[in-house]
């Protein structure tokens, strides 16, 4: 099914029976849990475009199956951007939100929870709900948006999205501190203590590299004044930034939230790399999830690996995961096999 | 099972100082800052830990007695009212900072701890907490959480949401959970991010881990006067517009103006028509490069002010922070109204606010998150000369006016009981209905902060705010049946 408007969406989820696959660009479809086959897939390419810009209140609303790098394109032309910088070209909008995922921008802006303002969404009977809105600060009713971050397509099918922009830095210039993973711990310190602020922070396999943005006055004297870095050119920046969305390639990747201070503990069990250093974010190649898992509870499969379960031992707030699965798709038509087993 | 009962277990389980009883000092918690709603509950229990938390919760489940947490009160949507017959439980005695972590940059408090004290006990490290409600000073986190307070340097650095890392969690069954994690990478979805701002309605927090940021390096102020809140308007827009992202832009117009310099020397202009107070901070050179484009930008200002010195810059903040409270200097009674709407159209909603209030007769003063279009318009009334109806009909129109103009009900101060009847005007009975699922899937029994943020019959009559078409039933393609 590959539905061209919000209302024949709804109509396909509505008067459709039987369990629904959600599917975007399909550059995540393997996440968190391989899905079992379903009787309909939904593709979102048909929903695709911007349905509302006004730069000026700095937010943009668009249908979900836009891919990131077409609203990109067309922020640009006014001078900016939706500050997400995932690793995966051609994702769309929609499966960025269900799929939490990020790059290293995340340093500085977050992920897309922190620059998501407003959702319309499809539950599995049919129900169309928004909630939030198109303005930046705005406490009226839950935050919906929020849930389907990370949902992987099991609580609803994610319509329009409306998101908060910045502006396009005038100037960026990255440095490259050679350093392992325990000095990155420290120079990470050292850059926060300096008040550098960075947008970037993020060691890969051997090298903290720091992104600067603003005025080029500006990033070129923080760029000096990092401690202990070296100024890349445009081309060796460009170069070591295509490095840390390379780690994402692997044959088996996982995603890991850890106190930055456990970085270390961290990178003794990847073959490559890279984490926002700041954040405690890591994306790494590992040979063996389970050992990974035995010190670390917030790992994400990204990918799939005949025989290696998507999760490990459930949480504390996996049973509140359930429930609201239970709430929002209580025939579990949306994703199965997603979440397994802990759904 | 009655009341009398659950009296008596709670006051076995946290002794007879950790209950109140006493009709006189249950009065003290019968409302929060909208004091125009109060309800006087049947008892206060003041647990003295998260686990006399747990056990009050799990009492309250077993007698199915609602119950409504409450940190200092300070709400202004009576999100913190009691209910008839339920139990109140004061989250005072959890106020210990438990630990300030330098080297991850992290805070692990309790909820009782004040906004304020958590940047107070990081200050040594230079670090601190970053949004910052008005009411910092005395707010406590446990209510930021709540209702996911915003304050002046939002719009750089974003709301109580973006600074949370996890909280401790006593769900309304009286079980307890954990939400978020050690970083911002959770495995599942993102609880965290949905509970915070849930006014109260999901459980109670216990225990909190907020981000802690190191402080600016640089930090520069000006205040700009305009002749009008349309030229003081048009600047924010311009500012904006050069892709500059203060740390904070804030208005005044001259009504808040007379009264913050009747409380603070401020050295606030008693005779502009508005001012902007604007603040820059970052890296120094980015700042001096900024802070020049927006003095330049402030083209049409009468005068500009720039702060001389961090003294300085904390009195005209004071000076803007104390605006609610000293609006009491102008008139005996007031609402404080909270509604956002979209940048690009600020200047409309302060003409047609001024508008209103003239028909109504009533005074309206204007302070707010210019930056952002947080309006913040104050509804002067006397209740004396029986303006009440008058001024809370016209509060009500303000905020639903923002709706209409593409904006929100709230921008910080949340809905609570204040807004409630509000809500159809800005969402449809499926959207209601489909948060509703979210509070069923937390509080199956309704239990935890009943009567809040969603509309009831009780609250708002049968037919709770006027109908309005849902968007799919107006281009024909649902029919209400």
């Amino acid at each position: 099914m590959r539905p061209a408007s919000l209302a024949e969406l709804r109509d396909a989820v509505r008067d459709t029976r039987g369990t629904l696959l959600v599917k975007g660009a399909g550059t995540a479809q393997g996440w968190a849990g391989a899905p079992d086959p379903t009787d309909h897939v939904l593709e979102t390419a048909g929903l695709t475009g911007l349905i509302t810009y006004n730069p000026a209140d700095m937010t943009v609303a668009v249908r979900a199956g836009t891919p990131l790098a077409l609203v990109q394109q067309e922020l640009a032309a006014a001078g900016q951007r939706v500050s997400l910088d995932p690793a995966r070209a051609g994702a769309t909008v929609g499966g960025l939100v269900a799929t939490a995922d990020s790059g290293p921008l995340r340093h500085a802006y977050g992920g897309p929870r922190d620059l998501l303002i407003g959702v319309t969404v499809v539950l599995a009977d049919g129900t169309v709900a928004r909630s939030g809105g198109h303005v930046i600060k705005n406490v009226a009713g839950y935050d919906l948006g929020k849930l389907l971050c990370g949902s992987f397509g099991t609580l609803g099918v994610l319509a329009e999205v409306v998101l908060r922009v910045h502006p396009l830095p005038p100037a960026s210039r990255t440095v490259s501190i050679p350093c392992d993973a325990a000095e990155a711990v420290k120079h990470t310190g050292r850059v926060l203590e300096a008040r550098l602020e960075p947008a970037a922070l993020e060691w890969c396999d051997g090298e903290l590299l720091a992104r600067y943005e603003g005025v080029e006055s500006s990033v070129e004297l923080r760029a000096a004044a990092t401690p202990g870095g070296t100024r890349l050119s445009t081309a060796d920046a460009e170069a070591a930034w295509r490095r840390v969305a390379a780690v994402g390639d692997g044959d088996l990747v996982v995603r890991c939230g850890t106190r930055p201070s456990q970085l270390p503990a961290v990178a003794a069990h990847a073959t490559s790399l890279t984490s926002s250093t700041a954040v405690g974010v890591h994306t790494l190649r590992v040979a063996d999830v389970e050992r990974l898992r035995a010190e670390f509870t917030q790992v994400t499969v990204l990918g799939n690996k005949p025989g290696v379960p998507a999760w490990g031992e459930p949480h504390a707030a996996v049973p509140l995961m359930r429930a609201v699965k239970q709430r929002f798709d209580p025939e579990g038509r949306l994703g199965p096999g997603r979440y397994r087993p802990w759904f | 099972m009655s009341l009398t009962d659950l009296r008596d277990q709670l006051a076995a389980r946290l002794g007879r100082d950790g209950i109140v009883t006493d009709p006189a000092h249950l009065r003290t918690y019968e409302c929060d800052a909208l004091t125009g709603y109060r309800v006087v509950p049947a008892l206060v229990a003041l647990p003295r830990n998260a686990a006399e938390v747990a056990a009050a919760v799990a009492a309250c489940a077993r007698f199915k007695v609602p119950f409504v947490a409450r940190g200092a009160g300070t709400g202004l949507s009576g999100g913190a009212l009691p209910v008839a017959d339920g139990v109140v439980i004061s989250l005072q005695r959890l106020r210990r900072v438990l630990e300030v972590d330098p080297v991850d940059r992290r805070a692990t408090v309790e909820p009782g701890v004040t906004n304020l004290d958590i940047s107070r006990a990081a200050a040594k490290y230079g670090l601190y907490y970053s949004p910052d409600p008005s009411s910092q000073q005395v707010c406590t986190i446990g209510g930021n959480v709540a209702e996911n307070s915003g304050g002046a340097h939002c719009l750089k650095y974003g709301f109580t949401v973006n600074h949370i890392l996890a909280v401790d969690v006593v769900l309304p069954d009286g079980t307890t959970t954990r939400l978020g994690a050690d970083a911002p990478h959770q495995a599942g979805f993102d609880l965290l991010g949905a509970f915070v701002g849930t006014e109260g309605t999901l459980g109670i927090v216990t225990g909190v881990v907020v981000r802690l940021l190191h402080t600016p390096a640089t930090v520069r102020t000006l205040v700009a006067n305009f002749d009008s809140t349309k030229d003081a308007g048009d600047a924010v827009t311009a500012v904006i517009a050069a892709g500059i992202v203060p740390a904070a832009i804030e208005m005044m117009d001259n009504l808040a103006i007379q009264a913050v310099n009747a409380t603070v020397d401020a050295g606030f202009d008693p005779d502009t028509a508005a001012a902007l107070i604007v603040e820059l901070d970052g890296p120094a050179d980015e700042v001096e490069a900024r802070f020049a484009d927006l003095t330049r930008l402030c083209a049409k200002a009468t005068e500009v002010t720039i702060a001389r010195d961090a003294e300085h810059r904390a009195k005209i903040w004071q000076g803007r922070k104390a605006a609610f409270a000293a609006v009491g200097r102008l008139s005996p009674n007031y609402f404080v109204q909270d509604g956002v709407v979209p940048r690009t159209r600020l200047g409309e909603a302060l003409t047609r606010i001024a508008e209103m209030g003239e028909q109504a007769g009533i005074r309206v003063a204007n302070v707010f998150h210019a930056g952002d279009g947080n309006l913040h318009p104050l509804v002067l009334y006397s209740e004396e000369r029986g303006e009440h109806e008058r001024a809370e009909a016209l509060s009500t129109a303000i905020a639903e006016l923002c709706v209409e103009l593409g904006g929100s009900l709230s921008g910080e101060h949340g809905i609570g009981t204040d807004k409630a009847c509000s809500m159809p005007r800005m969402f449809s009975e499926d959207d209601l209905a489909t948060m509703r699922r979210l509070r069923a899937a937390f509080d199956p029994e309704g239990l935890c902060n009943p009567g809040k943020v969603f509309p009831t019959p009780r609250l708002c009559g049968e037919r709770p705010g006027p109908y309005r078409p849902h968007p799919l039933e107006a281009a024909g393609v649902i029919e209400r049946l």
